[in-house]
């Protein structure tokens, strides 16, 4: 006999990154999201672009409107999370600050925010590490965890 | 421009190459070609109302560069209430060099650092500091 | 019909739109029909979104006839070149000028200010056989969209 199996799509988190021009942090969010959209949780993320959501883009409005979102700030402004809160109308689910994050795994920051080089890399994987554990930590919530 | 800091903000989108276009001839500009005369800062920071941000931009000459068409940066600029001095869409450097298209969003292969280049030298000339510029005369 | 009249289909962020009352070619094309005869034209949401920031069109002149299925032009992205299907036979009568310094305005506007070409179409009817509503076309397109997303 045939069971039937309910086939529900993947659960979506938005990861928003800040983008900072000015630290290598700001940069190190940019390496660390792409990785985790691209290779570590490809199918359960999505990136939001802070400057087209600020500029009211409908899609990614839309998005952080209705969907869980991690924020991942450079330095402790925390830009990327004050915006969503202000402009998204609610709490990120989680806030990464990479200052933070370094300081507690004792790892370097990297020395320039005009590109990331080998010794970076230690860095990246901390950060999108941290990303996606907290992707999976949403994911696997029972009710409403993602959608 | 002479005698002020011009604020280059890129939007730094993450979506597609441009983005990373304008961020690093921004770079290239603060770092090679007009040391002193470029700074940039984070265009977000200056979105939540950073007083230093906002003071920067408020005080000097600003240039966005813009991924697409949706010109994020210029917007967000104006809505903090400046409006810059020159808007560029990085996409209209590619127009004038079809032969290099980037080959990724934040790694840009060789085509799309020599975009790099010719974007942050066209812009170091506006500026008033003059790059080298193969086939032109030193300014 | 939608406040908006567009049909919608959200996939992740993105949103893909499709005109209500437009006519659609499989190969991602619409047609308006007008009042004064003619048929405008244009590229769909879901082809502008997959194909990427529009840089140049290289399209024919008014004057030029146009077959359906076969080639109306191309348009080079910052992913690729793509050619622009005619989604019905007749000859150009007027081409959209604005592409020429603003062609992202397929992108932003691919129902609207991005149309592409004015046609006297040579037999409307018959061409109607090879085309779809709206609501025909739509759960093609979101079946792509699935298949493209998921690979």
């Amino acid at each position: 006999m045939l069971e039937l199996v309910e086939i529900t799509p993947p659960k979506k988190v938005g990861i928003i990154p800040c983008n900072g021009e000015e630290l290598p942090e700001g940069t190190l969010t940019r390496f660390a999201c792409r990785k985790v959209l691209d290779q570590i949780k490809p199918n359960n993320t999505v990136t939001i672009c802070l400057p087209l959501f600020i500029n009211n883009g409908k899609e990614e409005r839309g998005f952080v409107e209705n969907f869980p979102t991690i924020t991942v700030d450079g330095c402790d402004k925390r830009c990327g999370q004050k915006i969503t809160e202000k402009l998204g109308g609610k709490k990120p689910e989680h806030s990464i600050v990479i200052t933070d994050l370094l300081k507690e795994h004792g790892i370097n920051a990297p020395g320039s925010a005009r590109t990331l080089v080998d010794m970076d890399q230690q860095a990246i994987d901390l950060v999108a590490g941290e990303i996606a554990k907290k992707v999976d930590e949403i994911i696997s919530k029972p009710n409403d965890g993602g959608k | 421009m002479a005698n002020k800091t011009t604020v280059v903000l890129p939007c730094s989108g993450i979506g597609k190459p441009y983005g990373e276009i304008g961020r690093q001839s921004t770079y290239t500009l603060m770092e090679d070609l007009c040391p002193g005369k470029v700074t940039t800062t984070c265009l977000a920071k200056l979105m939540i109302g950073d007083p230093d941000a906002v003071e920067l931009v408020k005080n000097n000459p600003v240039i966005t560069l813009d991924g697409c068409a949706q010109d994020c940066a210029r917007k967000n600029v104006e809505s903090a209430g400046k409006k810059p001095d020159r808007a560029v869409r990085v996409i209209n450097t590619f127009k004038h060099h079809r032969d290099l298209k980037p080959t990724g969003i934040l790694d840009l292969g060789e085509p799309g650092r020599k975009l790099v280049e010719i974007l942050a030298s066209d812009l170091a000339l506006e500026i008033d500091c003059p790059a080298k510029k193969e086939g032109s005369a030193d300014a | 019909m939608s406040e908006t009249g567009y049909m919608e289909f959200n996939y992740d962020k993105f949103a893909f739109r499709v005109k209500e009352y437009y006519l659609y070619h499989q190969d991602e094309c619409w047609v308006k029909q007008e009042e004064n005869g003619l048929v405008t034209v244009g590229i769909t949401d879901y082809m502008q979104k997959t194909g990427g920031d529009v840089a140049f069109v290289e399209l024919l002149e008014a004057g030029a006839a146009v077959k359906q299925g076969g080639e109306m032009g191309s348009m080079e992205t910052i992913k690729t070149t793509m050619t622009l299907v005619a989604p019905v036979s007749g000859v150009i009568k007027e081409v959209n000028g604005a592409l020429e310094d603003e062609p992202q305005q397929i992108n932003q506007d691919p129902y609207g200010s991005g149309w592409i070409y004015k046609i006297e179409p040579a037999d409307l009817a018959g061409a109607k056989q090879a085309l779809m509503d709206a609501k025909t076309y739509f759960p093609l397109m979101e079946e792509k969209i699935k298949n493209e997303m998921t690979k």
